[in-house]
């Protein structure tokens, strides 16, 4: 809190006129790798860094420095304030409303390890080796079983000139299994499989391994299919991958870009009605939560799509201003959508000529059209059954005119994921392959 | 260690050689074979010109050390963005957990580290400025379709500083300057963009009036020509990839899978191929440190190894992966001087330099007239590679259908997926015109993202799945 008031008095010191928003931030991170049996990496870090963009008459300069000793500090002002004289002015770029920050009255969002920096690594390391044996004993043959352990914890003290003050703080651990197998024909497939929470003692310390490795040998023998329609199951972990350019199309940015395929949409119904999505951030106990965003403006929770209309844009103060439009929020936090009552499995059994794709290998989707192609791997279902993984194969398409054609809702979320998305089924879904 | 220019010390850091040697010993006082400091001081300037006007700036700075202790092929890292004696000591402490079974070993007195390049000056915002507004003017005026820019200059100047437990070590300067331009052009209701870049490890005088002029020409034609462009549909045909950025091909399909770190564990699809016939006598494949000004450039390397040229493919044969010192020592090789890191904050990894496909004998003309039906492949945006598999896929921006031997109808936003080794056995043809894309390319591994370049002359693909 001292580099933030030294900064602060700094800024009204060198140029009384300018409005500034600060955020100092400490960050706390683990890092523990184990291949084979054999610990590969440890790593530990601490780090407190300053974050500030000034507004100068309506120049807007962002600037970040972790070198925080006061004298570095004052340069590293003088300097910003110096450069960002120097750039024309644009008078969209104001601070929030004063009257749209929150006002600090929310109970604890129970979103915060305390305990997680000052755990013995000793500990955090135990768990490692503990999943790592398991991968280990459950498949030998594997060429790699790899364990990744990581933590972070973040706390950020905001100063903001035109009126707020805040504290946020969130914590997260991430155990992940990366498993890698060999095939007759010299292939090396490899998959993995993670779970996150923000606090340690949740983390289960059996299972994971062997969800990697099933998943890594699954996909022994994957060749591309035939060419053509078919149903796609889309996983759930990679749901969200696919709702992107729907969510970055819905951006202020975007928008006045003239870069946006929604422009002109809101309120029409431009997704399937089974589609009901909202942005909740203020759940105490999950990922995301947060009672103000990055401007300092108070949280609410938004409905973004109601029975597949359009029902809000994202955008922040600045874009606000550019279009003449009234704010809303800068982004997501935590998406909650509305599920199925299906396991994965029943939608399985439920499938024909249907593909499950459960993970996208690049591709690309423009952002002024939605006309989208990306590169999948997964497996080809004939009568309920899987009868083959699938690999070097592509989906095209208009992003729009795919997520219209959702015919059913898995019910398989996870609640520990920032974005809480079951498994999806869509009709006619273009496959490019052999 | 050479003295390249001279042994004076950066004013960057105030540690003695002495106090380094203190914390290496730190680092080493529970087993290791092996320790280095890392010291580094980046600042980062940025100006954008959008919406007509020079409105915003960024400035970055970045200040701290990493540590790191290897034994074996396991590593301990530890960094602090306080390089006080105290702090540092504390980081060694614990870079040093890791288990290590060796004594400690013996740290020779610290050379002085010599300084291997002058600091370059960074561009004057005001500078920096017009030249943003003189790019703006100039995009209206080659096409009035032209309704939004977007142009933005970047600068780095990392200034680092490097010492090891063999007593050697080095500081140099390392200037980084981006222009990036994007556009967006409408005609008739619809809208398209494009984008084009130049990034150079040097000062701001490669962007001269010629320069600018040739990327803007480059990025409004890109643009305009998506208007007229369809996609068609897909299926496995052949591919011509042409010179330039289709050397993606080399970066993400080959280049990742030679880096000796996925050799070491066995997850690359080239792991126990050295020495073996992988493609054709007529294809060498290169990744080069020592390309002047290149993004992928290295006068050292983040562990101290000299930059240098490295034929990973020699007339077809898998001649030598890309190594750091773990993977080398693994090896009982001599590495490449492939250790690379984002900054500080990262422990090094083997990672690509200027990767590229030396030229072939055969004109563009004559591979675009074998062809009976396929895809002419012109520019990329971006590729992602399955390292295990080699399966990969590369995102085309524009291209045009080839029937007959001649480029017919302009094609646009169409995948080539295919796997890495087969493409290499694929290649019938390669072309006389080796062109290093210099684009602004940055690569992502583990969480770092570094400068890289690659390259590629006009080469035929028999069969590529294009969808």
């Amino acid at each position: 809190m001292e580099q933030l008031n030294i900064a602060a008095e700094e800024i009204r010191h060198i140029c009384p006129n300018a409005d500034f928003k600060l955020v100092l931030m400490n960050n706390h991170e683990d890092n523990i790798i184990i291949r084979n049996g054999q610990i590969e990496k440890m790593m530990h870090a601490s780090a407190t860094s300053l974050a500030m963009n000034l507004l100068i008459e309506g120049r807007d300069g962002f600037f970040y420095t972790n070198n925080l000793t006061p004298a570095a500090l004052k340069a590293f002002i003088h300097n910003a304030i110096e450069t960002t004289r120097l750039l024309e002015p644009d008078e969209a770029r104001t601070l929030a409303d004063p009257s749209r920050y929150y006002k600090g009255d929310g109970a604890d969002l129970q979103n915060f390890d305390a305990t997680l920096s000052a755990i013995d690594p000793s500990k955090k390391l135990r768990l490692a080796k503990q999943n790592n044996q398991e991968g280990m004993q459950l498949s030998p043959d594997l060429i790699s079983f790899q364990t990744h352990y990581t933590d972070r914890q973040h706390q950020a003290y905001y100063l903001i000139s035109n009126g707020f003050q805040g504290f946020e703080q969130s914590s997260r651990c991430t155990l992940t299994s990366i498993a890698t197998a060999e095939s007759e024909d010299g292939q090396h497939p490899a998959d993995g499989w993670g779970e996150t929470r923000i606090f340690l003692k949740d983390m289960p310390s059996e299972g994971i391994a062997r969800v990697a490795i099933d998943r890594t040998l699954r996909k022994i023998g994957s060749r591309p299919a035939s060419s053509g329609q078919y149903r796609m199951i889309l996983e759930s972990p990679i749901v969200g991958s696919f709702l992107q350019p729907i969510l970055n199309a819905m951006n202020g940015q975007y928008l006045h870009g003239k870069m946006s395929f929604l422009a002109g949409k809101l309120h029409q119904q431009i997704l399937s009605p089974l589609v009901s999505i909202v942005d909740d951030p203020l759940i105490p106990g999950t990922r995301g939560a947060c009672y103000f965003d990055y401007d300092g403006v108070a949280t609410q929770r938004r409905s973004l799509f109601s029975k597949g209309v359009l029902e809000t844009f994202f955008i922040d103060t600045v874009y606000a201003n550019k279009l003449g439009i009234p704010p809303t929020t800068q982004g997501i936090h935590h998406l909650v959508m509305q599920c199925g009552s299906k396991t994965l499995q029943q939608l399985i059994a439920q499938a024909d000529n249907t593909i499950m794709v459960t993970d996208f290998n690049g591709g690309n989707c423009d952002p002024s059209t939605g006309n989208f192609s990306y590169g999948i791997e997964g497996f080809l279902i004939q009568n309920g059954v899987i009868v083959q993984p699938v690999s070097g194969m592509n989906i095209t398409g208009n992003i729009l005119d795919v997520w219209q054609r959702v015919s059913d809702l898995g019910n398989d979320i996870d609640p520990w994921e920032t974005e809480l998305l079951p498994s999806i089924v869509f009709e006619d879904v273009s496959f490019g392959g052999l | 260690m050479q003295n390249d220019i001279s042994t004076s010390k950066t004013e960057h850091f105030s540690l003695t050689e002495k106090e380094l040697h203190s914390i290496l010993s730190t680092a080493l006082s529970r087993g290791g074979e092996y320790a280095d400091i890392y010291l580094e001081d980046t600042r980062i300037s940025s100006l954008e010109l959008q919406d007509e006007t020079v409105s915003q700036a960024q400035q970055v700075m970045l200040y701290g050390a990493g540590i790191r202790v290897v034994q074996g092929t396991q590593t301990g890292y530890a960094y602090t963005m306080d390089i006080s004696p105290k702090a540092m000591h504390q980081a060694a402490r614990f870079a040093s957990s890791v288990p290590s079974t060796s004594a400690p070993i013996e740290i020779p007195a610290l050379k002085p580290t010599p300084l291997l390049t002058q600091e370059v000056p960074m561009l004057e915002p005001v500078v920096s400025k017009s030249i943003l507004l003189t790019i703006n003017k100039r995009a209206h005026e080659i096409s009035p379709l032209v309704v939004r820019v977007k142009a933005n200059i970047a600068q780095r100047m990392q200034n680092i500083k490097f010492i090891c437990s063999d007593g050697t070590g080095f500081s140099d300067h390392r200037p980084r300057t981006t222009l990036f331009i994007s556009i967006v052009v409408q005609k008739d209701g619809k809208t398209q963009m494009g984008f084009g870049s130049r990034m150079y490890q040097r000062g701001a005088e490669f962007i001269t009036p010629e320069l600018i002029e040739e990327l803007l020409q480059e990025t409004v034609r890109q643009a305009l020509f998506l208007f007229d462009a369809k996609q068609i549909a897909g299926g496995e045909m052949p591919v011509v990839l042409a010179a330039g950025s289709s050397g993606i091909l080399m970066h993400e399909a080959i280049g990742h899978a030679f880096e000796a770190d996925f050799i070491r564990t066995g997850e690359s699809i080239f792991t126990g191929k050295l020495g073996q016939q992988i493609c054709d006598k007529g294809i060498t494949i290169v990744d080069d440190g020592t390309l002047p000004y290149d993004a992928g450039m290295l006068r050292y390397d983040d562990e101290g190894i000299p930059g240098q040229r490295t034929v990973l493919v020699d007339k077809g044969i898998l001649n030598s992966y890309l190594h750091d010192r773990i993977s080398a020592s693994h090896f009982g090789v001599q590495s490449t001087g492939n250790g690379r890191r984002e900054s500080f904050r990262h422990m090094p990894l083997p990672r690509m330099r200027s990767t590229y496909m030396c030229a072939g004998d055969a004109t563009e003309e004559d591979i675009i007239h074998s062809v009976k039906r396929g895809i002419y492949a012109q520019t990329f945006t971006n590729g992602q590679v399955q390292i295990g598999a080699g399966d990969f896929t590369f995102f085309m921006k524009n291209g045009w259908l080839i029937e007959d031997g001649r480029l017919t109808t302009p094609l646009r936003d169409m995948n080539i997926i295919g796997n890495g080794p087969q493409v290499l056995q694929h290649i019938s043809m390669v072309g006389n015109n080796l062109r290093i894309d210099h684009s602004a390319g940055m690569c992502g591994k583990g969480g770092q993202r570094v400068g890289v370049s690659q390259g590629l002359p006009t080469v035929l693909v028999d069969k590529l799945v294009v969808g």
